[in-house]
């Protein structure tokens, strides 16, 4: 089933990607603050996971708990093939169209 | 990451809050985020535990919150949704019980909701006063004294008592007057009315609500001759034109001669128990007082004019003001005794007693129980129906429940299924049901009032507030008729599913479905029986030989003719097909207990009281009468001269000891009349005749005076063998032509006697379409249960038919049951119901038709007949059927 990935939703799969073991909640939406310079709630970015996981684009699984936050367990994410395939075809449009545009065009503007 | 002890810990509230919002899947993994950002915080020395709080807040957020479906805490949504979809595919798997369900249902239904919308109407009343729970209106007791156990209750009392009250009670705020009898005929340029209504003292508008359209409400009524009309009055008078400020001229009122108009009144609305065309400010009386020591502000014994509003300023007003009046007793100059007590506004309409001296629409409550008791009857009848069926075809839902209870529902789970089941049903029953109930309405707005005082009181109609109960009602409906059926069902236990169905335990509750059928039938006999002895009854009325003639007189109501009578009566003798007239005072036999008064024999030493009419000389003889000795009138009498003869009845004679017919002419009495005592010689005797109605005996004293020209006055043509629409448009059109003011109110003396019973032909209709539905209800049950009968015993009817077994006697073997059934509900229903229609129905009738044997088995017979043919053609089908077809297949 062709599902469409939004353009927070791509960025959040990138991350996924960027944090391999790491990913989960917390340390998504922290990196997005660091490398994108997006702030957003917690609630945005488990919701988007929530979403993503339904599309079957990332899988979860739960880790050992930890001290740290309070003995609760961490929901690790990491992405699936359907995940990696999506987001390659979401690179290969921008890729395809920005080679469309001549470069005088964007010098020009 | 460092690791350092925390040394604060997060709020366990918000968690909790969060924990319960949350989506159970993400809670662990969510609050580990939570808790890890607040332990990274309170190392940073950030406010970390509002920040906190603050997170959780923005994570209220679809996708996080958990769904409403799906899980077990926070509503029972599928299990509904899984019970719906269930019942719907049991209407549909079997549609002729659904259908004979849900249209019994809405038949009953149609009358449950007419019920809704009649008593919500009835306890309306009045509402639209603000100070309604204050306000008491005075009403009077007046007692016949010594020896006589009579007692009549007057919504009218004395100003005096008003004005006493006022002054002996403090917290009393207002005091408001109406004086009946303001009739008066206004005109203006050429245009004129006749109107009534009261004289109203100037706090009218502080105590009611009656919306002034136009003027002043503090001073419309304030200054004498004002007068305040209803906006359609208003427009009668002065079409567009405003009338504030105008004078228009009085005629027929002794009391005032010109008027200005102060006002103009929203018509009293439907329900407002005071109906009005008019309102004349009360010191137009002022000028009736002058003069007289005692006049009718302070006697106290005029009682029977004033209706009195009080407006009491707390409930504990109510009881100094009753006790006050309890201990006020009053002996009017002519004797008895005259006490007040006070009625709150709300009890005005739906009082329990009569009142005298009314001014608008009453509804006795025992009419209300009635019909509120019938109509629980049909609804009940209809519930019967679905329980007795359900119950029937438990069998085949045995095994669905057996599974249902296998895979963990509970025995409640099964109990709501089913009542949601019935529920559903009677969802679909209230569509029918209001669809139905707009098809009787007009039906029912055009009965006439059972008990009708002239005044329209209903308007039957729907607004969302009552969809609202009708949606309650339905679902109330629904659980009724579902809860034997859920009860029992719920209890099947899981064995069943491998054991024999047939032996399923709820057989058990046969006999009470019989007993339901018996009920369901007897209530159908009882009211067909009903309909039949009340119709009955009011034939017999309507056809009773009164002892006087009727036929072909029109009786015309001259009481509010201006014109000068004999004006008018030579008029109407001069129209050909009019072949005689006569006056007299009141109308015989139309329930008017007329005028009555006391008389003394000779010596002074026996009184009795009687009934009186006042007649003229060709009165006798134009009714038929029959004189048994002496004459009647051979003359007629001015005004002022005194009476001198009297004609009576043989009860009087009896009464007063006077001997024979023959004997007693020539013989006086004494008659008080206006005061003076009067010696009257008997000159004439007739035949005791119905002289009130059939509701009275007609073994009354009863005098005949001379006709006096003042007193009330009624005149009758007889039009002989014409056509009576002819010689009514001739009479109208002469009234028209020389009274044109004054409408033309005339009846056939016929009509007016059957107007009479007319409450008895309402009560028939009522319970005439009652009968009906119950037969419907009932019919659809029987031909339901006769169906499913025959349909679960066709192999057992095909097996006896293989073996030999007639038609004839398979019918007999089918029909056996219902026959019991029918015999049963008989011997309940025809003695239970000759004593109801005796005693409750028909009871006021002092002359009672014969009840005759058809009469008595006449809902026996019909409910036997129906079902004989519904139940009939499904056992001869079966009975005919080809036993093979049925056979073969196993």
């Amino acid at each position: 089933m062709k599902e469409h990935l939004g353009e927070f939703e791509e960025l959040i799969l990138l991350l996924i990607m960027t944090l391999k073991e790491e990913a989960y909640g917390l340390s998504i939406r922290r990196t997005l603050k660091d490398q994108a310079n997006r702030t957003v709630t917690i609630g945005a970015v488990h919701g988007t996971l929530n979403r993503l996981e339904n599309k079957g684009f990332v899988e979860s699984n739960l880790s050992d708990p930890t001290e740290l936050r309070g003995g609760r367990r961490k929901r690790l994410f990491t992405i699936t093939t359907s995940g990696k395939v999506a987001l390659q075809k979401s690179k290969d449009v921008k890729v395809s169209l920005w080679g469309q545009i001549p470069d005088l065009a964007i010098n020009k503007s | 990451m460092k690791r350092t002890p925390r040394n604060t810990s997060p709020p366990n509230w918000i968690l909790n809050f969060f924990r319960w919002f949350c989506h159970p899947g993400y809670v662990e993994d969510i609050e580990g985020d939570l808790l890890e950002r607040f332990g990274t915080r309170s190392q940073n020395g950030k406010a970390a535990g509002i920040l906190l709080v603050i997170d959780v807040l923005k994570l209220l957020r679809p996708g996080i919150i958990k769904p409403f479906e799906g899980t077990q805490k926070l509503n029972n949504y599928g299990m509904f949704k899984n019970y719906f979809k269930t019942s719907f595919r049991n209407l549909k798997k079997s549609p002729l019980f659904s259908a004979i369900n849900i249209i019994g249902l809405g038949i009953s239904m149609s009358l449950g909701l007419l019920m809704i919308v009649f008593l919500s109407e009835i306890y309306s009343f009045d509402d639209f006063h603000v100070q309604k729970d204050k306000i008491y209106r005075v009403n009077t007791k007046y007692s016949f004294g010594e020896g006589s156990q009579e007692e009549n209750l007057h919504a009218t009392s004395s100003i005096y008592i008003g004005n006493q009250i006022k002054e002996q009670i403090p917290g009393v705020e207002n005091l408001l007057i109406l004086r009946q009898d303001m009739i008066a005929d206004l005109s203006i340029d050429d245009n004129a009315i006749a109107i009534t209504g009261f004289y109203a003292s100037n706090t009218f508008f502080d105590v009611f609500d009656f919306k002034l359209i136009k003027g002043n409400p503090k001073t419309a009524l304030s200054e004498p001759n004002g007068i305040v009309l209803t906006e359609s009055t208003a427009k009668k008078l002065f079409g567009d034109m405003d009338p504030i400020g105008k004078t228009v001229t009085v005629d027929r009122n002794e009391n005032f001669q010109t008027g200005t108009i102060r006002g103009v009144i929203e018509d009293p609305p439907i329900k407002s128990h005071l109906q009005f065309e008019t309102l004349v400010s009360l010191k137009t009386l002022d000028k009736l007082a002058k003069g007289n020591e005692v006049n009718f502000r302070n006697d106290p014994s005029d009682c029977w004019f004033n209706h009195v509003y009080l407006v009491l300023s707390e409930s504990a007003q109510k009881d100094q003001v009753s006790s006050m009046l309890e201990n006020t007793n009053l002996v009017p100059p002519w004797g008895g005794k005259i006490t007040h007590f006070l009625q709150p506004l709300d009890e005005i309409v739906t009082s329990k007693d009569w009142y005298y001296g009314l001014s608008g629409p009453t509804f006795l409550p025992n009419k209300i129980h009635t019909m509120i008791g019938l109509t629980f009857i049909v609804l009940l009848s209809a519930c019967f129906n679905y329980t007795n069926l359900s119950l029937a075809r438990a069998l085949r839902r045995s095994k669905e429940v057996a599974i249902r209870k296998i895979t963990g529902a509970t025995r409640i789970q099964v109990f709501y299924q089913f009542i949601v089941e019935s529920v559903l049903m009677s969802m679909i029953a209230l569509v029918i049901g209001i669809v139905l109930f707009f098809i009787v309405r007009p039906e029912f707005l055009s009965l006439p009032n059972p008990t009708y005082r002239g005044y329209e009181m209903f308007l039957l109609e729907i607004n969302y507030f009552q969809l609202g109960y009708f949606l309650l009602f339905a679902i109330g409906v629904g659980c009724i008729a579902g809860l034997i059926p859920a009860l029992l069902l719920s209890k099947i236990k899981v064995g069943i599913i491998h054991s024999d169905a047939g032996k399923l335990r709820l057989f058990s509750n046969i006999r009470f479905r019989h007993a339901l059928v018996v009920i369901q039938f007897a209530m159908s006999i009882g009211l067909i029986m009903s309909a039949v002895l009340v119709h009955k009854q009011y034939e017999f009325a309507t056809n009773y030989d009164k002892g006087f003639s009727t036929q072909n007189i029109v009786n015309i109501n001259m009481n509010r003719n201006y014109v000068d009578l004999d004006v008018l009566e030579n008029e109407y003798a001069k129209i050909p097909e009019i072949i005689g007239t006569s006056r007299f005072a009141y109308v015989l036999g139309e329930g008017w207990s007329g005028h009555g008064g006391v008389v003394m024999t000779a010596d002074r030493r026996d009184t009795i009281e009687h009934i009186n009419n006042y007649i003229d000389e060709k009165y006798l003889d134009m009714h038929g009468f029959k004189v048994l000795a002496g004459s009647g009138f051979k003359s007629s009498i001015k005004k002022g001269e005194k009476q001198k003869n009297v004609i009576v009845n043989e009860e009087f004679l009896k009464t007063l000891n006077l001997g024979s017919p023959e004997e007693a002419i020539g013989k006086s009495v004494w008659i008080k009349e206006h005061g003076d005592d009067n010696k009257l010689i008997i000159t004439g005797v007739v035949k005791n005749f119905v002289n009130v109605s059939l509701m009275e005996a007609k073994e009354r004293p009863f005098i005949f005076l001379k006709y006096l020209p003042g007193e009330s006055s009624y005149l009758a043509v007889n039009y002989g063998d014409n056509d009576v629409h002819t010689v009514m448009e001739k009479l109208e059109a002469t009234n028209n032509k020389f009274d044109p003011l004054h409408s033309f109110d005339a009846s056939v003396y016929d009509d007016g006697i059957a107007k009479t019973y007319e409450k008895h032909m309402t009560t028939y209709t009522i319970i005439s379409f009652l009968a009906f539905l119950a037969i419907s209800v009932s019919t659809l049950g029987m031909l339901g249960m006769a169906v499913f009968t025959i349909e679960s015993r066709m192999k057992e009817i095909s097996i006896r038919k293989v073996l030999g077994a007639g038609v004839s006697s398979l019918m007999t073997l089918l029909s056996h049951n219902f026959l019991v059934t029918v015999v049963v509900a008989g011997v309940i229903a025809i003695p239970t119901t000759l004593y109801i229609v005796n005693n409750k129905l028909l009871n006021e009738f002092k002359y009672r038709a014969d009840v005759g044997l058809i009469d008595i088995f006449s809902g026996f017979i019909i409910v036997l007949l129906i079902g004989i043919l519904t139940i009939g053609w499904q056992i001869r089908e079966a009975a005919l059927a080809n036993p093979s077809d049925k056979l073969r297949s196993e």
